[in-house]
């Protein structure tokens, strides 16, 4: 009984977020307000669980610095809540710039390694000439051109070398390299939203593993709100 | 004694200290300030763990207005509050009373709603882009038509329908991907890097503020 | 031109017109049909094998026994449909050998999605212990500092397991693991931040760990720069792949399954485009001569 229901839940909830696609409805605004409830709800079980875990077996219990770091870490959290009290919301931002302090500087101490010389040691290393492999030559060639091409057409100071012919040649080399690459991000983003919507119809299938007896639901679901929808239409239209 | 707490200075002195504990010790070994920076990276997990009920209670607020004055569409608010309010009380970590991540409302919550509108919602999209493509993308002139071929020759490198009849569609969908899309995106990684290194000396110097905004006057 | 003629042609217009017009909801139907029929009847397409699902299968398949791979999850149930299957079969690839896997996550859903995996694949069936052979983390809320706390003490940062609730350290496969550099390889399967990024800054930078990277194909084009560098040593991008990965471990699973439709949804974009580019050309061209 209870997988009967959780069956029919989930495809009703799939198909009420599809009826948009028709137009907007009482069915989505009702999948959508529970979609935002629960998904609100749900990070505070296992964001508690950790703090839990944490008190129980991850030493925060050791009196001394480690009791007193969990103290002032709880005090700290409970300055969250003050982000509700206009008198006080002075007193939220104290653990937020905590939290963005710690945020930043794990970023910074790392990112000129990761994101920066070791793209340039990469773009360095490229080899401009492979006797037995043309073709590998000749990519390495254009990504030699490609990268700095790119880089100095977002480069914003000096605006009358910006106006010189070497100049234009180089933002348009960049103009047609970002094309072709968001070309190719245009042909991902197909290939990632129909993978997804693929994901959902092989549910509403009922395509192993998926329980078969979705494939029943889909048909009497869909054609529910399908005829629920096109006779609302039908009925205003005709009382107008 | 309120007024000197009011400060904007306080929030800003804690994030220079606290983004200067972190960067230090990675380039400059001193014992006490690297185990500090473990100790406080291991703390920073508490206090961020601990601000779990932020976004319920915004929730709450927002939606509990709507109803409490039977705004437009205040059911639909009735709808949120009731979800959000037994999603957050089932999954309270009390596996003593049965509440937890194992109880099973909060599993038939995830499994069985959650899951399927979290994944519909993302699908949706393809819809969308398949409308706006059609309706949208046009070859106008040479930047649009290179971005019409390249788009076009990576859909077709995607899909084994067409690599199977013409294999050159995967090669020339590689070279896409290798050449042009790899050149534009190392460019926005370095780009992205420098702007993340301005970012952090702005914060350092205490110019960038707008992590600090909302709430009333600054001091 | 007669009359006939031009009533001919700005009767081909008009419809042409009226074509690149259409109400959007016939393209929805459309893509309904395109994806839905190769489901219910599958085309049986072959599947070419390709460089990335290779080099994938031969990274996971060198791993020397005895390693240890950390396992990320690192996605919500948004990301399912596309990295769900991709992520079984990693997991089917990995409990094959012998080696150690450390399941974490640093996405709030990630448990609930491994846990979802366990209800389709058995590790016992591979002859794995759990607290052995396998352990699963759970969830470290925290993002970036998680990841790089993560990597500097991982008993310490995450001290509880999430399957059993018993101390990390009473687990003998967690007896010699105390840092990221007792790590031989990540393996993370991700929709975003945090993902490869914050894997590279914490863990690549600092402590040298290689990893490869499966992501859905929105996040492709920005890994391309950290694969031609080699700091991601293999990248799995998206279903296409996931199938081709699914055939060379002989286990066909759900991306195979939707890969006809992958297939017949691309033809219809790429038809409706280029149909559409045809209209605006043809009415363009009209509306030019017409001046």
């Amino acid at each position: 009984m209870v997988d009967l229901l959780a069956v029919w839940t989930a495809v009703f909830f799939t198909l009420a977020l599809y009826s948009i696609l028709y137009k907007d409805t009482a069915w989505y605004r009702i999948a959508e307000s529970v979609y935002l409830g629960v998904a609100v709800g749900y990070g505070v079980s296992l964001d508690l669980l950790y703090v839990r875990n944490q008190w129980a077996t991850g030493g925060w219990a050791t009196p001394g610095v480690m009791l007193g770091g969990f103290i002032i870490a709880l005090v700290l959290g409970v300055l969250w809540y003050f982000r509700f009290v206009k008198q006080y919301f002075y007193l939220y931002r104290w653990p937020l710039s905590i939290i963005v302090g710690t945020g930043i500087g794990l970023a910074l101490r790392a990112v000129i390694f990761v994101q920066f010389t070791d793209m340039i040691k990469a773009q360095a290393k490229l080899n401009l000439w492979i006797a037995n492999d043309m073709m590998t030559t000749f990519n390495n060639i254009l990504i030699f051109i490609m990268v700095p091409c790119v880089l100095l057409y977002f480069w914003f100071t000096g605006a009358k070398i910006r106006e010189t012919a070497p100049m234009k040649v180089v933002d348009k080399i960049a103009r047609y390299t970002m094309m072709a690459g968001f070309g190719s991000a245009f042909g991902y983003t197909i290939l990632t939203r129909f993978s997804m919507f693929i994901g959902r119809a092989q549910f509403l299938l009922g395509i192993t593993p998926n329980p078969p007896e979705n494939m029943t639901a889909f048909i009497v679901l869909g054609l529910l709100i399908l005829a629920s929808m096109v006779g609302y239409d039908l009925f205003y239209k005709k009382k107008s | 004694m309120s007024n000197l707490l009011r400060r904007i200075e306080i929030p800003i002195i804690l994030t220079i200290v606290f983004t200067l504990v972190q960067v230090i010790p990675y380039y400059v070994y001193i014992q006490p300030l690297d185990d500090a920076a473990s100790y406080i990276q291991r703390w920073i997990l508490i206090l961020v763990s601990l601000s779990t009920f932020v976004g319920v209670i915004s929730i709450l607020q927002v939606h509990g207005k709507n109803v409490s004055k039977r705004s437009k569409g205040w059911y639909f608010s009735v709808i949120v509050l009731v979800f959000t309010v037994v999603m957050a009380l089932v999954g309270l970590p009390l596996a003593e009373v049965g509440l937890g991540d194992k109880n099973l409302v909060y599993l038939f919550l995830f499994n069985y709603m959650l899951q399927p509108l979290s994944g519909t919602m993302y699908a949706i999209i393809a819809f969308f882009i398949a409308s706006a493509a059609f309706r949208a993308f046009r070859a106008r002139n040479i930047e649009a038509s290179i971005v019409l071929v390249a788009g076009l020759l990576m859909v077709m490198s995607n899909a084994p329908l067409f690599t199977v009849f013409w294999p050159p569609f995967k090669t020339i969908g590689t070279w896409i991907f290798a050449v042009p899309n790899m050149a534009t995106n190392r460019a926005i990684t370095i780009g992205a890097a420098l702007g993340l290194i301005a970012l952090a000396v702005r914060t350092l110097m205490g110019i960038e503020r707008g992590y600090l905004r909302g709430g009333g006057a600054e001091q | 031109m007669d009359t006939s003629e031009e009533e001919e042609l700005s009767s081909k217009m008009a419809f042409l017109e009226k074509f690149m017009d259409m109400d959007r909801r016939w393209v929805y139907l459309l893509s309904w049909i395109f994806v839905l029929a190769p489901l219910l009847y599958p085309l049986g397409l072959p599947i070419p094998i390709n460089q990335e699902a290779i080099k994938w299968y031969d990274t996971i398949d060198k791993i020397p026994n005895g390693s240890v791979v950390i396992f990320a999850p690192m996605y919500g149930t948004s990301g399912m449909p596309e990295l769900f299957p991709m992520t079984v079969a990693t997991m089917r690839h990995l409990w094959s050998k012998d080696i150690k896997v450390i399941v974490v996550t640093f996405w709030t859903e990630g448990p609930l999605v491994f846990r979802t995996l366990l209800t389709q694949v058995d590790p016992t069936s591979y002859g794995k212990v759990y607290g052995k052979d396998w352990i699963n983390l759970g969830y470290v809320p925290g993002s970036e500092t998680a990841m790089s706390s993560f990597g500097r003490d991982i008993p310490g940062t995450v001290s509880s397991d999430f399957i059993e609730g018993k101390p990390t350290t009473s687990f003998p496969i967690m007896a010699n693991i105390k840092t990221a550099t007792d790590i031989d390889l990540i393996i993370s399967i991700e929709t975003g931040t945090p993902g490869a990024t914050e894997w590279l800054r914490q863990w690549q930078a600092p402590f040298g760990v290689p990893m490869i990277v499966g992501c859905i194909g929105v996040s492709v084009p920005g890994m391309a720069p950290f694969l031609q560098s080699g700091q991601i040593s293999a990248l799995l991008p998206g279903l296409t792949s996931s199938a081709e990965y699914e055939l060379l471990l002989k286990k066909p699973g759900l991306a195979v399954a939707g890969v006809d439709a992958v297939s017949m949804s691309h033809l219809m974009v790429v038809a409706l485009v280029i149909l559409g580019n045809i209209a605006y050309f043809a009415t363009r061209g009209s509306k030019g001569g017409k001046k």
